[in-house]
């Protein structure tokens, strides 16, 4: 299997990052620390393993990892995340 | 506050219509359903009986408004979760379903920007919810689509694209569609092979009338399609993208 064909994108756990953020989470921005790309979660590069691994999709900097556990989940982030949410 | 967490809801297919040999689309009953977006997805949950589950993310079809939530699903032969979904379900059936979903891959219409949609097989689903919500609102913001397809009979919706290309009310979508795997039936007046950058120019909307595309399809579909349009001269960031990979069966 070709390297990298197993990835999709961040728009995929937006589910899971709106069960955990209690907010619309595909349309936040990151900002890479490693080569300063600004772009938002779901144009990031998503892979799939034993959970999941968000990565910049400029240099492939790690820029999340989420664990399913049973009945939770664990997420940890990496790089400046810019989250927006409306006030009410 | 007092916001709810994304709830899972119990939901019953009402109706099953085919859509290609591959595809089907499965009309659901939503309880309470909030209403949403034209682009965003929903994920599904599947439970077997030894408490086994399978969780899988689809695009929603029918556009923002309407009463019914869509989904078209294509069938992955080795697939888990596809499978079951295109042969053994039937009305009544249900599973569990979150959702809306998403807020980067979405069409606001008030954004009165023209949009370029390029579509790769099923990639389709999420930019017909914004060709139907577009008609729904009777908005004439430009836009165009390109989709990709194995052979005419795979292409989805094929005969509601051809009457909303064909609609003389309000401007209609520019509708142009590539076929990779057959010789073209006599007459065909469309692209044929992968998609290129002529394709593209061709399609129109230039970089400098600064439409936003929406890129939606198999990874490498997406991933050449990006590349294409950032090439010709589109801003990366005007340049939507939504993926689905070798697990989303």
């Amino acid at each position: 299997m070709e390297s990298g064909s197993l990835h999709t994108d961040g728009n995929e756990i937006g589910g899971v990052l709106a069960e955990v953020f209690a907010v619309e989470m595909t349309a936040a921005g990151r900002v890479c620390q490693s080569c300063g790309l600004d772009s938002q979660v779901g144009a990031h590069r998503l892979y799939h393993g034993a959970g999941f691994v968000l990565r910049c999709p400029g240099c492939g900097e790690l820029a999340a990892v989420i664990a399913a556990l049973p009945g939770r989940n664990v997420i940890s982030l990496h790089g400046t995340w810019s989250i927006a949410r409306t006030s009410e | 506050m007092g916001r709810q967490r994304l709830p899972w809801r119990e939901v019953a297919i009402r109706e099953i219509r085919p859509e290609t040999p591959s595809a089907k689309t499965l009309v659901l009953d939503v309880p309470g359903w909030p209403g949403h977006a034209a682009g965003q997805h929903v994920d599904i949950r599947l439970t077997a009986e030894d408490g086994y589950q399978a969780q899988r993310s689809y695009s929603i079809a029918s556009a923002p408004g309407e009463p019914d939530v869509e989904l078209t699903v294509e069938r992955i032969d080795d697939g888990e979760v596809s499978p079951y979904l295109t042969e053994e379900v039937g009305p009544g059936d249900g599973f569990e379903l979150r959702g809306p979903i998403g807020g980067y891959f979405v069409w606001d219409p008030a954004r009165d920007e023209p949009v370029l949609l390029v579509g790769g097989g099923s990639g389709l689903a999420p930019l017909m919810a914004m060709l139907r919500h577009r008609r729904a609102t009777g908005t004439a913001v430009d836009a165009r689509l390109l989709l990709s397809a194995r052979t005419l009979e795979d292409v989805l919706y094929r005969d509601e694209l051809e009457e909303l290309a064909a609609d003389g009310e309000t401007a209609p979508p520019v509708v142009r569609i590539t076929l990779t795997r057959e010789d073209p039936p006599p007459g065909w007046s469309g692209f044929r092979g992968r998609i290129d950058r002529d394709m593209l120019t061709e399609l129109g909307l230039p970089p400098t009338e600064r439409p936003r595309a929406y890129v939606c399809g198999p990874t490498p579909f997406v991933e050449e399609a990006a590349r294409l349009l950032v090439e010709l001269g589109h801003e990366p960031a005007r340049v939507h993208t939504e993926r689905f990979g070798p697990t989303g069966g």
